[in-house]
């Protein structure tokens, strides 16, 4: 918890961070996608562009939310996150990451992510002084909380007797130098 | 005493002066050649120092005539010694014979008996007599007058020397130094009666070989230089740092070499010709650099002004040995141009059609001079200019898709100049595709690799990769600063009835292998002449083919410059 | 100082706007993605021209970075990034020269030039992704790593030797800006390359930046990195109390003052007439 966060006290405040939430997010799955897919890890590499692509989507659906208002100009270290660095957005020290991680890893990775998104969502819905954010958080956070039902469905169909990889057994290369 | 100088075959005189301590011998020679070129005729003049960066033991060597004189000849005429300490470190460069005359001022005590061997005539003339009765008069100043009698050269001529060379040091300096010249000039004017030849009476300049290179490179279009001081280039970078401010561009004092090469990398890669000046230590640092801007395809040219090597070597030296650091000095197939200046006028011409050759094929062109042309003042005719309008190919507004380094029909690939909208590349040092991006697939590397030959066989060069002169069985090929004594040599024996060609090579990589075989062709005995150990040139020209088998190098290491006389020699053993 | 974009028109340019979409091939949890997403983030909040930018690199994970952003580039040879950048301000103070590369690039083989960069305060930016170990090479020790991390096959003992500390010698020689991030905190850093970019002088910007694959360790950083403890200081001997007694994980702009920015004037037109007419005869 980031206890210095000031609560979001206005409709275009909390959209223009509902943007930049799920923009982050989107960016951040697509490096995952892209990497995976430079590594030859196809199946997570699609899970990571679909996550994106929920992502984008989200924002996309707030952008239409907002589009009869004028969004504050927020700079991107003076967001309001209850948490350090905007929520969904993946750290890039999660244990699992890696060039062989399955499809249940990631799903857990993206698990994590998505109720940090709800999390934020759920403490705007219940401490911002606006009844309309708090109204708008509220709807957001349910939505997070589908998409955390969906990826623990998805994480039920996966075949979770697929242990962690084999250890690679070759050894590094030197592209460049 | 008959002291009349007879003419010898040459139809030039040379005059050397040595003294120590502040004697001044450096500013004698100054003034002399000032006022050779005054008097209407071309002239050349090399030094030689001890190792004290004062105060140490100097000399000046000075050659003139009514035609351009490109070589210090086999003997001289006069050897001026305002005294005669450690004299014997010049004694090998100070070649004398029993026609030559010896001034020496008998204060200073006799002359050395190492001198004594040549035959050489002694004339003893009291410089310090002269000298004295001036309040601030310099035996130097004396020497100027006695010799300058002697050699014949008007006192107007001496005089309005001394203005040019010592003017700002206030007219105190001037008046006194022209009262000794017209001291001992008039006593010793008697004694002589030398002829000159007709003076030239046409335009001429005043100019180093390191001078000739900057201008070369200000014509050529060099805005931006970045380099690490080293004998014998830093005169270079000195002429350029203020006009090229003036002009618009900077010199950057670098760190090191290793930064110059770099340096000079970033600015290109802004859109701005760039060069460095350098001599053979820092040139190996740069190979990775220079390597850097052949595959990134980014102009630049290194004027690297060769010295006595190995290593550190004889920094104060002439020696033309690094050719096959030039030539062969980066790793990978990495063709680029190397070229070379044939005298001191010739820096000029030859540096700035380097610089437009390395903008227009996008390449690296080292060019190669050495101390004996870069720290050497000569007075020439006005330096030639390339006229050529070889620009560096741009973009304009690339459409979409631009690609860095596509394949083209001439293989030179338009560049995309910083600022240029939609031109947005990153070059590489990397092995890439057309588009920029690194690649390790071997139709990536088949396919620049080509490019990048092919940019550079393919051109045309015109003319001015080789000077040639005169017709004959006989050939003498040669590069860089040799090519003074190969001239003087093949007009000797000409005029000897033994006719002899010249040919010259200023382009030295890519070598033009038609042309040179055509300039060969029907030689009877071929002998490739250069200042170094090995015959660097000679064994590059055999491994292209082009020599015939009968063909032989001559030459020698520094520091003693070759000679038109050896070279004969040589042509006369052989024969 | 660079120009701002956005028209009517054209709607100003998004972070994304300035990834040139190749992708990266860092390993999944490279510290670097961050600093890539940083930089997009930090050239979008500054509305800079792509074409007016130019990220100049050497050789290193870290270097790999210009040909992921949309401008122009330069990918270097290994340890001279500085001098590329130096030579092309030089000749275009108009372009907006970032410098990129690792703690390799920048500390060992480059350590000479990085002296006289922060000794010349050009203005420039030069951001170093610092993993304490050469990824590129397979995993030596770098200058920054510690003496006695000993899983490098160069030095299985440790290299026995203490570790550059880049923010002092920053500071010792001449630097104006000296800064620290961490890849994993992007929207801290981006804070502090838009700082950076805007500072007039040599900005020097300390990235941490982990090597999932060689240090794996380094996940712990995410615990160890820290806020600076001190305000942004612009005297130098406080500064150097400040990093001196830093644990080399405090993040945050250190010290920033205006100093001298070295930059030649680029006016002026050549007089050939004239320089010609000084040899004459």
């Amino acid at each position: 918890m980031n206890d210095n966060a000031k609560i979001i006290e206005t409709v275009p405040e909390f959209l223009a961070h509902a943007v930049a939430l799920e923009d982050e997010s989107a960016e951040r799955y697509e490096m995952l996608a892209d990497a995976m897919e430079v590594h030859h890890n196809d199946e997570v590499a699609e899970l990571f562009r679909k996550l994106m692509q929920y992502s984008e989507d989200h924002a996309q659906e707030v952008q239409t939310l907002a589009s009869d208002m004028t969004l504050p100009n927020i700079a991107p270290w003076d967001y309001n996150w209850n948490c350090p660095g905007s929520p969904e957005n993946c750290d890039c020290f999660n244990d699992a990451l890696d060039y062989q991680m399955t499809p249940y890893q990631a799903l857990n990775l993206a698990i994590h992510n998505e109720t940090r998104g709800r999390d934020f969502y759920a403490w705007v819905s219940r401490e911002s002084p606006d009844p309309e954010v708090r109204r708008l958080a509220g709807e957001m956070a349910s939505e997070e909380q589908e998409h955390v039902d969906l990826l623990q469905a998805m994480i039920a169909n996966t075949d979770l007797s697929r242990e962690a990889p084999l250890e690679d057994l070759d050894p590094p290369n030197t592209p460049d130098g | 005493m008959d002291t009349t100088l007879t003419d010898n075959m040459s139809p030039a005189r040379a005059i050397a002066i040595t003294g120590s301590g502040g004697s001044g011998a450096v500013t004698a020679g100054q003034i002399m050649l000032s006022a050779v070129a005054k008097a209407g005729f071309y002239g050349l003049m090399t030094r030689s120092a001890g190792p004290q960066i004062r105060g140490g033991e100097s000399a000046a060597m000075l050659r003139y005539g009514a035609q351009p004189v490109a070589c210090m000849g086999d003997v001289f005429d006069i050897l001026v010694g305002l005294d005669w300490k450690n004299i014997d470190r010049f004694i090998d460069e100070i070649p004398l014979d029993a026609n030559s005359l010896i001034l020496t001022d008998p204060e200073t005590g006799p002359a050395p008996e190492s001198l004594q061997p040549s035959g050489a005539k002694i004339l003893e003339i009291p410089f310090k007599e002269y000298a004295g009765p001036v309040e601030g008069g310099r035996i130097n100043m004396a020497a100027i007058g006695a010799a300058g009698a002697i050699a014949g050269l008007p006192l107007d001529a001496l005089e309005a020397a001394v203005d040019d060379v010592l003017g700002d040091k206030g007219e105190p300096v001037v008046s006194s130094s022209r009262a000794c010249i017209r001291a001992a000039w008039a006593d010793t004017r008697a004694m002589t009666t030398m002829t000159l030849p007709a003076p030239a009476a046409r335009d001429r300049w005043n100019i180093s070989g390191n001078e000739a290179s900057g201008l070369g490179a200000m014509r050529g279009g060099v805005r931006l230089v970045a380099a690490y001081p080293i004998t014998p280039a830093s005169e270079m970078l000195e002429w350029l740092a203020p006009r090229l401010k003036q002009a618009g561009g900077a010199l950057l004092q670098a760190e090191d070499e290793l930064a110059s090469v770099n340096m000079i990398i970033g600015a290109s890669f802004g859109g701005v010709p760039s060069l460095t000046a350098t001599s053979g230590p820092g040139l190996s640092l740069m190979a990775e650099g220079l390597g850097l801007a052949v595959a990134s395809e980014t102009p630049v040219v290194v004027a690297n002004v060769m010295r006595g090597g190995p290593s550190t070597g004889i920094p104060t030296k002439s020696e033309q040995s690094d050719l096959n650091l030039a030539l062969y000095g980066f790793h990978g197939d990495a063709p680029h141009l190397v070229l070379a200046a044939l005298d001191i006028r010739d820096c000029a011409f030859t540096t700035q059609w380097a610089v437009r050759l390395a903008e227009h094929l996008q390449t690296v062109a080292i060019v190669l001079t050495d101390q004996s042309l870069g720290q050497s003042r000569a007075v020439v005719d006005p330096p030639a200019s390339f006229d050529g309008d070889y620009a560096r190919i741009t973009t304009g507004t690339p459409g979409d898709a631009y690609q860095r380094y596509a394949i083209t029909a001439d293989g030179v690939s338009p560049m995309a100049i910083p600022g240029t909208p939609d031109g947005m590349y990153t070059g590489d040092g990397l092995e890439h595709t057309p588009a920029g991006i690194p690649s390790s697939l071997n139709r990536d590397h088949a396919q620049q690799s080509e490019k990048r030959l092919r940019k550079l066989q393919d051109f045309d060069y015109g003319e001015h990769w080789a000077v040639q002169r005169g017709h004959g069985p006989a050939c003498l090929l040669t590069w860089g600063s040799a090519s003074g004594a190969v001239f003087e040599a093949a007009e000797r024996l000409t005029a000897a009835g033994r006719p002899t060609r010249v040919v010259a090579l200023r382009l030295l990589a890519p070598l033009r292998v038609d042309a040179l075989r055509e300039a060969l062709a029907g030689a009877e005995s071929v002998l490739v002449v250069e200042q170094n150990q090995s015959g660097q040139c000679f064994h590059y020209l055999r491994s292209h083919d082009v020599l015939p088998p009968h063909a032989r190098f001559f030459g020698h290491a520094g520091p003693l410059a070759l000679r038109p006389g050896e070279i004969i020699a040589e042509l006369d053993e052989v024969n | 100082m660079p120009t701002a974009i956005a028209t009517e028109a054209a709607p100003a340019p998004r972070a994304k706007d300035y990834k040139s979409g190749i992708k990266p091939v860092w390993c999944p949890g490279c510290g670097h993605f961050g600093a890539l997403s940083a930089v997009t983030k930090a050239l979008a909040y500054l509305q800079l021209r792509r074409e007016e930018v130019a990220m100049i690199s050497g050789i290193g994970c870290s270097s790999r970075l210009p040909a992921y952003i949309d401008s122009y580039g330069f990918h270097g040879v290994h340890g001279r990034a500085l001098a590329v950048a130096s030579g092309l301000k030089a000749a275009r103070p108009d372009l907006t020269v970032l410098v990129a590369g690792g703690d390799g690039d920048g500390f060992s083989i480059g350590g000479n030039h990085f002296l006289h960069a922060c000794r010349r305060n050009m203005d420039m930016t030069y951001i170093v992704m610092d993993n304490e170990v050469y990824g590129m090479t397979k995993g030596q020790a770098s200058p920054t790593t510690a003496p006695e991390w000993d899983r490098s096959k160069l030095t299985p003992y440790g290299t026995g030797v203490p570790s550059f500390r880049p923010t002092e010698i920053a500071l010792a020689a001449g630097a104006s800006f000296i800064a620290r991030g961490f890849s994993g905190d992007p929207s801290g850093l981006t804070k502090l390359l838009v700082e950076a970019i805007e500072h007039r002088g040599f900005s020097f910007v300390h990235v941490l930046s982990p090597c999932p694959t060689f240090r794996p360790e380094q996940k712990e950083w995410k615990q160890k990195v820290h806020p600076c403890r001190m305000d942004t200081t612009s005297n130098a001997a406080e500064a150097a109390r400040l990093i001196q007694g830093d644990d080399g994980r405090a993040t945050g702009l250190l010290y920033v003052e205006d100093l001298p920015v070295w930059q030649p004037r680029n006016e002026g037109q050549a007089d050939m007439a004239k320089i010609e007419a000084e040899f004459r005869v």
